[in-house]
């Protein structure tokens, strides 16, 4: 509830600076910011995985130390129905908010700019909010499966911040200091200099949150036409101009696919970890 | 008071010289006739066009030293001629001097307009005293008829420009003349005639005078190579003068390259092949020969032609050409440029395609069959772990 007041008021502020020529116009509204507060999206990739580890990170160790969980158990259920209903019952809760925040947006700035978005727009907010909700899955089931490992609360917390932390701010910093130390020299061939960009790309496609970044960049901004290095070859005799909507999914794909492949990863070893343990009463 | 100086000492010298001379004319004519009367004019032979009227001032001068009365006459001016002759604003046939003194008369005689070439002499008679012979050399054969002449009547252009000719009509009739001016334009073509530079059909010109005529021609834009003549005629009821004017139109080389349903854009998937078919029009007036197509595409493309060269293509007449175009597997999605460009040693025409890149769909599979392994396999651990 706090995240949807402060990205309302956000959008508030990021419609003013909107200007109006521009083909996809209401995409903007999640883009633009006024530099005193970030943009929808970037509120977006900045609070999803907090929400996602909150909503996850107690689901099964606070359970079994309140002794609840024996007691779910003693009754005629499946087990890994408990584990099933923790995953969807908080996804169903991240979609609900993501799809009533987005729905807002968009009704906020239809009233604000008097502008409905176009079909292709529309489908593309979709696509952005089905995004972040695989975003927040991911992270969710970071937590559960720190939750189904560690007996803590509070530890299971502390690695799911942990994690999150290290993929926003120091894989970053490892990134730079790897590629900073392979830097060719400026007398290097061209092909060299161009692998060691692809390197650089390659080792941030590991962090989740950038691809997150990456895709929604693609979804919300249709110019956008490449994500990594380019070759001159490449961009030679190309025309700026807005890419079809397939063509945007398709650019995505990779990330879309690496996302949600670790989502299923990590529903998948919590899932395991969770119906080979003992569970007990306190 | 150096500049007033100066001046009195100028005044002083023309003066001076100025009596002189006027002593000296006096002293020679008298020479001649001392006794009597004398006319005297200095031009006794005037060379003029047919139409101009000759004004002499005849100077009549008293040598005795008694009041002279003369009968001024004329003799030998040909019938059609009229002369008038006047002294102090009146019509005169007699003037009388006072002793050792001179006396001016005009003379006005008028040469008509058909006239032969050649010299016409006459005398002035002064009474019985003296007479002056005086010549008229008529310059040209005169006419009574209109002239519609122009110093350039052929001129050369290509089919699409306009030709103006610069022609002057004179009115060597002795009455005002009402001219229509006209011109034998076939279909299409387009002739404006422009007195003053404003267009008009008829201009009125006054007896002996002329007037310039801008004679604007506009072919029909398609018109094939070769000479055209083209009569323009100006006339009225009674005198009529033909002009011919000659157009020499140069083939226009033109083309135009388009697609067949005038779409510049198409798309093409990265790596692919698409085909394109062109149209080249020749929209000249001339045939187009060895006609070649080149291509600019963004680097790691290829554009092949079907066929690579037209070799004739007649004018007004369009043929297909195909164009293979093959995507770099490297380019991104999105739009792409390629220039076609066809090329005679006359002309060329361009056309730009805008190539819109579609990536593969392989990768895109083959991420679908990666969420469908995740998929699978938890599928598999329900059925593994699920319900106990």
């Amino acid at each position: 509830m706090g995240s949807l007041y402060t990205a309302v008021t956000n959008i508030g502020n990021a419609v003013k600076p909107n200007d109006p020529a521009g083909t996809f116009f209401f995409l903007k509204l999640f883009t633009i910011s006024d530099g005193t507060m970030p943009s929808f999206f970037v509120f977006v990739s900045f609070l999803g995985p907090l929400l996602g580890i909150s909503l996850g990170f107690d689901s099964i160790n606070s359970e079994q130390s309140k002794g609840t969980l024996s007691r779910i158990l003693s009754h005629p259920i499946p087990r890994d129905y408990i584990i099933n209903a923790k995953f969807t019952g908080a996804l169903f809760v991240v979609s609900v908010m993501f799809f009533a925040l987005s729905f807002l947006v968009l009704g906020i700035g239809i009233m604000v700019i008097g502008i409905p978005p176009t079909a292709e727009e529309f489908v593309r907010i979709i696509l952005f909010t089905m995004l972040s909700i695989i975003y927040v899955a991911f992270w969710l089931n970071l937590s559960i499966l720190f939750s189904v490992r560690f007996k803590q609360a509070a530890t299971s917390a502390l690695a799911g911040i942990a994690v999150w932390l290290f993929f926003t701010i120091f894989y970053r910093i490892i990134v730079n200091l790897i590629t900073k130390v392979l830097e060719p020299s400026k007398l290097a061939s061209p092909r060299q200099l161009f692998l060691h960009e692809k390197l650089k790309f390659g080792l941030k496609q590991i962090m989740p949150n950038e691809l997150f970044n990456e895709a929604t960049n693609i979804l919300l901004v249709p110019s956008v036409r490449s994500l990594g290095p380019l070759t001159m070859e490449q961009i030679q005799g190309a025309i700026p101009g807005p890419l079809p909507l397939g063509q945007s999914v398709l650019l995505i794909w990779p990330q879309v696919t690496g996302l949600i492949a670790a989502t299923v990863i990590c529903f998948v070893l919590s899932y395991i970890a969770f119906m080979r343990r003992e569970i007990r009463s306190r | 008071m150096e500049d007033l100086y100066m001046l009195t000492r100028k005044n002083l010298l023309s003066l001076s010289l100025s009596a002189l001379f006027g002593i000296m004319t006096i002293y020679s004519q008298s020479v001649n006739a001392a006794n009597g009367v004398t006319l005297y004019t200095p031009y006794t032979n005037i060379s003029v066009p047919p139409g101009e009227s000759i004004d002499y001032t005849i100077d009549v001068i008293n040598n005795s030293n008694t009041i002279q009365n003369v009968v001024i006459s004329l003799t030998g001016v040909p019938e059609t001629w009229n002369y008038i002759i006047k002294s102090g604003g009146w019509n005169i046939k007699q003037l009388s001097i006072l002793p050792r003194e001179k006396k001016s008369l005009s003379l006005k005689v008028e040469v008509p307009l058909k006239v032969d070439k050649g010299n016409y002499r006459f005398r002035v008679l002064a009474g019985r005293f003296n007479a002056l012979p005086l010549t008229i050399n008529v310059s040209e054969q005169g006419t009574f008829k209109t002239e519609f002449t122009t110093s350039q009547a052929n001129m050369q252009g290509h089919a699409k420009s306009k030709f103006t000719y610069k022609a002057a009509l004179k009115n060597r009739t002795a009455d005002k003349q009402l001219y229509s001016l006209r011109a034998q334009a076939p279909r299409g073509w387009k002739v404006d005639f422009k007195p003053d530079n404003r267009q008009a059909t008829s201009v009125e010109i006054e007896a002996n005078n002329s007037k310039d005529i801008t004679i604007e021609i506009d072919p029909p834009d398609n018109l094939k190579a070769g000479s055209y003549k083209m009569p323009v005629s100006a006339r009225t009821s009674s005198t009529s003068a033909d002009l011919e004017l000659e157009v020499v139109i140069t083939g226009s080389y033109e083309m135009e390259l388009t697609t067949p349903t005038g779409l510049l854009s198409t798309s093409i998937t990265a790596g692919n092949d698409k085909r394109v078919g062109l149209l080249v029009k020749n929209t000249g007036s001339t045939e187009l020969r060895d006609v070649n197509l080149s291509s600019s595409a963004p680097s790691g493309w290829e554009v092949v032609f079907e066929p690579k060269k037209i070799d004739k293509l007649e004018a007004g007449q369009n043929t297909e050409v195909f164009a293979e175009l093959k995507a770099d597997k490297k380019a991104i999605a999105g739009d792409y440029v390629t220039s076609i460009t066809a090329r005679t040693p006359e002309v060329t025409s361009k056309v730009s395609l805008r190539v819109s890149v579609k990536t593969p769909m392989f990768w895109g599979w083959v991420g679908i069959l990666v969420i469908t392994i995740a998929a699978g396999s938890i599928y598999y651990l329900f059925r593994k772990f699920g319900r106990r």
